[in-house]
C-alpha cells in the first residue's frame, strides 16, 4: 500500500491501524510507519485515500438526516 | 474570538448562527463572566491535566506530618484519621475569589488539585509520574513527592486491604481488563443523608450537642458495674462518636477562617464599598454556616458547598449526588418571592456562582479515571425536578433559575438530570429544552415514576423515602435517607463488558492482557449450536461480575474498621443514632450496582453469530475465530458482511431485541444471587462515560464488526452509532422492550437530534411529543446532543475558536475540545436523528 502522504510503499502492516471512520464503512484510519502522518484507507481496496487532518471527512462523519455522510449500509 | 468582533456581533446574531456560548458570555452579568473564566480546567484532556493545573503538595505534607505525628499514639485509626482531617482543615491554605459571594475549595489554591495520599500507593506514584502536574520548581515538588510516598508506602486504604482481597481476584481486576478501578471505600461516589442534614432542622452545632449526649451516656455505661457485650461494643461507639465530633469541630473552625479572612480583607484592604459589604455578608455567612442552619439562600449554598469541601477532604469522591432545587429552593422563594431580599437578578448571579463553585472542583485521579471521565473531574450530575416525598410536582422557581443560569456559565459539571413526572408544568418542559437545544447535552430526562417504581423494586426502599431519590452517581437514584443513602459506591464494580463475549470466543482467556481471566468455558469452535454459545455467554457473565463483586463486598465489610469516614458519618442521622461508622452495612438497605460498560457489543454480537454462523451457516466457527484472530486483518469482505447483514439493536427488530432482552434478564436474575453486604441485590446498570474509547485498545476484535482500537459503541442500551437506520421511534421502541423496572437498574439512552429541525416553537412541540412518547413506552432516561456536524467538524479544526462548545458523551456533558479526537469522532459518528 502507498502513503499518499509521503509516497512511502509498503505492506499494510506499516500502516499501524488506529480506529474505523464508521464501523459499517470499509474506511479506516491508519498512520504510516514514515511520516507518521494519519490516512484514510479503503481496507477493501487496500488503498490509501487522503491525508487524515482535523475536521476532515471521511471520519467524523455521521449518518442520518443531514445527510452529510453517504450511509455505507444503503 | 478577538473582543471587538465579540463586542460587534449581536446576542441575536450569535443566537442565529447557534453560537450559544458568545451569546452567553455577552448576556451573564460582569460578575458572573468574570467568576466563569476566574475557574481552572480542571477536567482532563483526553488524559492528561491542562497545562497549569498543578496537584496540591499542601493538602499531602500536612496529612503526612500528623499521621507522623500520631503514628505511635494509642488511639483508635478512626480518631488519629479524624485528627489528620481536622488538621488539614486547620491548616490549608484559603482563598476568596475576587467578586465571589461563596468561599471553599478542596484543595489550597485555585490552580491545584487536591492529593489524598493516603488512599492508594498506586495512585501515589501516578502522581510522582505526571510531570506536567508536578508544580514548579520540580526538582523540589518530586523530593516532596518522594517523602510523601515514602511514608505512606504500605499505610494507605489499598496497602492496608491488600492482603485480605482474593489475590487472582485482584489480579485481574488490576489488569485493568475486565474492571475500572481498585475497591477502595474511600474513593468512589458518595450519597448523602441530605434529609437529616439539609432540610434546615439542625446543623453542625446541634449534631456536636447531640454527640456530647451520645458520648456522655456511652461514658456513663462504660464506667456503670457489670460487663456486658453491649459495654464492649460501646469503645467503638465512643470513638467513633468522638471522631465525628472532631471533624464536625474542625469543620465549623475552617468556615470561620473564611469569615475572618473575608473581614480581613473587607476591613484593611477593599476600596469599593459595594465589594466591602459583599466581603463582610461573607463572613456573616461564614459565621453562621456549617455551625448553625442556613436562614438564606447564600447561607444554603454556603452550607452545600462547606459539606462537599469537608467531605472531599476526607475522601476521594467522584461524584456529586445533589437535589439543589429541592433543599435549597426553600431558600430561593423565601429570598426572592417572600421577602424580597433579592431579585431575580441577584439569585441568578448566586445560582450561576453556585455552579462555577462546583465545576472548579478536582481531586488528583489515576489515569484510567481521567481516560475514562474525559474532560471532567467525577460525575457531579445534580438531580433537579420530581416528586416530594408525597408524590407532589416538587419543581419550584429554583428548579428555573439552575436552568437559566446554567445556559449562561456553561459549565460542563456540574450536568443537570431532570426527573419528568406527568405533572411536570410547561414552562419547566420549555427550560430543559432550551437548555438542550442551546447544545449543553443537559438535563438528561429521567422517567420519575419508572425509576421509583425501579428504587422500591432493587431495594425495598418504601415508597416515600424512593421519591427522594438523587443520581448517587450518572444514572443511579438513590434515596437521600437514613437508612436509603449509599455512602460509597465503589468504582471497581464497574464491568467492561465487550469481554463477556469476546472470552466466549478465547474460552476465557485474554489475549490482550495474556492471562486467563474469565471462565475455562473450552473451545468455541466446538459448540454445536447458539444454546451451547450463549450458555458460555452466561457463564462468562457470571464470572466477571463475581470477580467484581466479591472485592467490592470485601471491601465495604471490612470498611467501618479499615477505613472510616468519620465526617461521613457525622452527618448522617444512622451514624449519630448507632455510633457506628457510615459504612456499617447493616445500617442501610443496599444500594449496590454493577455499571455495565460496553454491553450492547454482546447483543449485536450474538445477533451475528446467531444468525450467520449457526442458522445460515454462512461462515464456520472457526473461520469467526481465524478472522477474530487477525483482527479483522484480510477479512474485510467477511467484517462487513457482520456489520451489515446481521440484525443490530436499535432498529425494532425483534430478532436481535429478543437476544438483548434474554441477556439483561439473565444478568437481572444472577443480580439477585449475587448479594451485597446490607444483603440486597446487585442489579447491573448498562453505561459507559467515556470508557468506550478507554476501552477501545483493551477489547480485541468482536463478531459485531469492530476491530481492536475502534471506539465501542457509546453505551447503555444506545444503539451503535450509525447503526440505527429506522429512525429514533424505531429506537425506543427497540428500548421499550425492556423492562425497565425490573430487568436493571438503569439504561442510558444517547440520541442526536438536528438543532435546525428543532428551532423555535415547532420545535418544542415537537420534542415534547416525542418525549411524551418516550415516557409513554417506559423508558427510563434518555439525553441528546442538538450540535450539528458542521460545528463538530469546525471545533476540531480550529479547537481554540470553540473552546465553549459542550457535548454530551454519556451520562455528562464534557466541552468538546476536552476530549480526545477519538471521542470527539465517535460523538460525530452517532446518527443525527429527524423528529416527526
Amino acid at each position: 500500500m502507498k502513503c499518499i502522504a509521503c509516497g512511502h510503499d509498503g505492506p499494510l502492516s506499516d500502516f499501524r491501524y488506529l480506529y474505523n471512520a464508521r464501523i459499517d464503512a470499509s474506511i479506516s484510519i491508519r498512520q504510516c510507519i514514515n511520516c507518521q502522518e494519519w490516512v484514510a484507507v479503503d481496507e477493501l481496496k487496500g488503498e490509501t485515500l487522503e491525508k487524515i487532518t482535523g475536521g476532515a471527512a471521511p471520519w467524523g462523519k455521521s449518518a442520518g438526516i443531514e445527510g452529510l455522510a453517504t450511509d455505507a449500509a444503503a | 474570538m478577538a473582543q471587538a468582533a465579540l463586542k460587534d456581533t449581536s446576542v441575536e446574531e450569535f443566537e442565529t448562527r447557534q453560537q450559544w456560548w458568545w451569546a452567553a458570555e455577552k448576556k451573564r452579568s460582569g460578575r458572573l463572566d468574570y467568576l466563569r473564566k476566574a475557574i481552572w480546567k480542571k477536567g482532563a484532556i483526553g488524559g492528561l491535566y491542562a497545562p497549569g493545573v498543578k496537584v496540591d503538595l499542601e493538602r499531602a505534607q500536612l496529612q503526612t506530618r500528623k499521621a507522623r505525628e500520631l503514628e505511635f499514639s494509642n488511639d483508635a485509626y478512626v480518631i488519629k484519621f479524624a485528627r489528620m482531617i481536622a488538621h488539614i482543615l486547620d491548616n490549608k491554605t484559603i482563598f476568596i475569589t475576587d467578586h465571589a459571594q461563596l468561599a471553599g475549595y478542596t484543595a489550597s489554591l485555585p490552580h491545584t488539585i487536591g492529593w489524598d495520599p493516603s488512599c492508594a500507593s498506586i495512585l501515589n506514584v501516578e502522581v510522582y509520574n505526571d510531570p506536567t502536574a508536578i508544580p514548579e520548581p520540580a526538582d523540589e515538588s518530586q523530593k516532596i513527592i518522594q517523602e510523601v510516598n515514602a511514608y505512606w508506602g504500605g499505610k494507605t486504604d489499598l496497602d492496608r486491604m491488600m492482603p485480605v482481597f482474593d489475590m487472582e481476584d485482584l489480579m485481574k481486576m488490576l489488569s485493568g481488563s475486565i474492571g475500572w478501578g481498585v475497591p477502595l471505600a474511600r474513593g468512589g461516589y458518595s450519597s448523602k443523608d441530605y434529609e437529616y442534614i439539609m432540610t434546615g432542622k439542625r446543623a453542625f452545632q446541634d449534631i456536636i450537642d447531640e454527640l456530647d449526649r451520645k458520648i456522655d451516656e456511652g461514658d456513663e455505661m462504660t464506667h456503670a458495674p457489670g460487663a456486658t457485650p453491649e459495654t464492649t461494643d460501646m469503645y467503638d461507639k465512643l470513638n467513633n462518636w468522638e471522631a465525628m465530633k472532631i471533624t464536625l469541630e474542625a469543620g465549623i473552625r475552617i468556615a470561620r477562617r473564611y469569615a475572618r479572612l473575608a473581614r480581613i480583607i473587607a476591613e484593611n484592604f477593599e476600596e469599593d464599598p459595594v465589594r466591602r459589604e459583599e466581603l463582610l455578608k461573607i463572613a456573616e455567612t461564614c459565621e453562621r454556616v456549617p455551625a448553625h442552619p442556613p436562614r438564606n439562600l447564600q447561607e444554603s449554598f454556603q452550607y452545600d458547598i462547606f459539606i462537599q469541601m469537608m467531605s472531599r477532604t476526607e475522601a476521594i469522591e467522584g461524584a456529586w449526588p445533589s437535589r439543589p432545587d429541592f433543599y435549597h429552593g426553600p431558600y430561593y422563594d423565601k429570598d426572592v418571592n417572600i421577602d424580597h431580599t433579592l431579585t431575580k437578578e441577584e439569585a441568578l448571579d448566586l445560582v450561576g456562582e453556585f455552579l462555577i463553585r462546583a465545576a472548579e472542583v478536582c481531586q488528583f485521579k489515576p489515569k484510567w479515571t481521567r481516560e475514562g471521565l474525559q474532560g471532567i473531574d467525577g460525575t457531579w450530575v445534580w438531580t433537579i425536578g420530581g416528586v416530594d416525598a408525597h408524590g407532589n410536582d416538587a419543581c419550584n422557581d429554583l428548579t428555573i433559575a439552575l436552568m437559566q443560569a446554567a445556559r449562561l456559565v456553561r459549565v460542563a459539571n456540574p450536568t443537570l438530570s431532570f426527573r419528568w413526572h406527568p405533572k411536570v408544568k410547561d414552562e419547566v418542559l420549555r427550560e430543559i429544552f432550551e437548555c438542550n437545544r442551546q447544545g449543553l447535552g443537559y438535563p438528561n430526562m429521567r422517567n420519575d415514576p419508572v425509576l421509583i417504581a425501579n428504587t422500591m423494586h432493587w431495594y425495598g426502599h418504601p415508597i416515600e423515602e424512593a421519591r427522594l431519590w438523587a443520581n448517587q452517581a450518572c444514572l443511579s437514584p438513590c434515596p437521600t435517607t437514613k437508612h436509603g443513602y449509599q455512602p460509597m459506591r465503589m468504582a471497581n464494580a464497574t464491568a467492561n463488558c465487550a469481554k463477556i463475549i469476546e472470552y466466549v470466543l478465547t474460552g476465557g482467556y485474554d489475549k490482550v492482557v495474556n492471562m486467563q481471566v474469565g471462565a475455562e468455558t473450552g473451545d468455541v469452535t466446538r459448540f454445536k449450536n447458539f444454546e451451547e454459545f450463549f450458555d458460555a455467554w452466561t457463564m462468562q457473565m457470571k464470572t466477571i461480575f463475581s470477580i467484581l463483586v466479591r472485592a467490592v463486598n470485601r471491601a465495604r465489610t471490612l470498611a467501618p474498621r479499615l477505613t472510616p469516614r468519620p465526617f461521613l458519618s457525622g452527618i448522617s442521622e444512622r451514624s449519630i443514632e448507632s455510633g457506628m461508622d457510615t459504612f456499617e452495612p447493616s445500617l442501610e438497605r443496599g444500594n449496590a450496582w454493577i455499571t455495565a460498560f460496553t454491553w450492547v457489543e454482546n447483543i449485536d454480537s450474538l445477533a451475528a453469530v446467531k444468525k450467520l454462523v449457526f442458522e445460515e451457516k454462512k461462515y464456520t466457527m472457526a473461520q469467526l475465530k481465524e478472522a477474530l484472530d487477525a483482527n479483522w486483518e484480510g477479512f474485510e469482505q467477511m467484517r462487513l458482511d457482520f456489520v451489515r447483514n446481521a440484525p443490530k439493536w436499535g432498529n425494532d427488530d425483534d430478532y436481535v431485541d429478543d437476544i438483548m432482552i434474554r441477556c439483561l434478564r439473565e444478568a437481572a436474575k444472577f443480580s439477585r444471587e449475587l448479594k451485597c453486604p446490607s444483603g440486597n441485590s446487585w442489579p447491573i446498570l448498562p453505561e459507559n462515560v467515556s470508557g468506550n474509547i478507554h476501552y477501545a485498545n483493551i477489547v480485541g476484535a468482536l463478531p459485531n464488526g469492530r476491530r481492536l482500537g475502534d471506539a465501542l459503541y457509546d453505551g447503555g442500551i444506545s444503539p451503535g452509532p450509525g447503526l440505527d437506520k429506522k429512525g429514533p421511534t424505531a429506537v425506543l421502541k427497540s428500548c421499550s422492550k425492556i423492562d425497565h423496572i425490573t430487568d436493571g437498574r438503569a439504561f442510558l439512552l444517547n440520541q442526536r437530534l438536528s438543532p435546525t429541525q428543532l428551532a423555535g416553537e415547532k420545535g418544542y412541540q415537537l420534542w415534547k411529543a416525542y418525549i411524551r412518547t418516550w415516557a409513554d413506552l417506559g423508558i427510563d432516561h434518555i439525553q441528546f446532543n442538538m450540535i450539528d456536524d458542521a460545528t463538530l467538524r469546525a471545533a476540531q479544526k480550529e479547537p481554540e475558536q470553540y473552546q465553549e462548545v459542550i457535548v454530551r458523551v454519556a451520562g455528562y456533558s464534557a466541552h468538546f475540545v476536552d476530549i480526545s479526537r477519538k471521542t470527539q469522532d465517535n460523538i460525530i459518528q452517532r446518527t443525527i436523528h429527524g423528529l416527526g
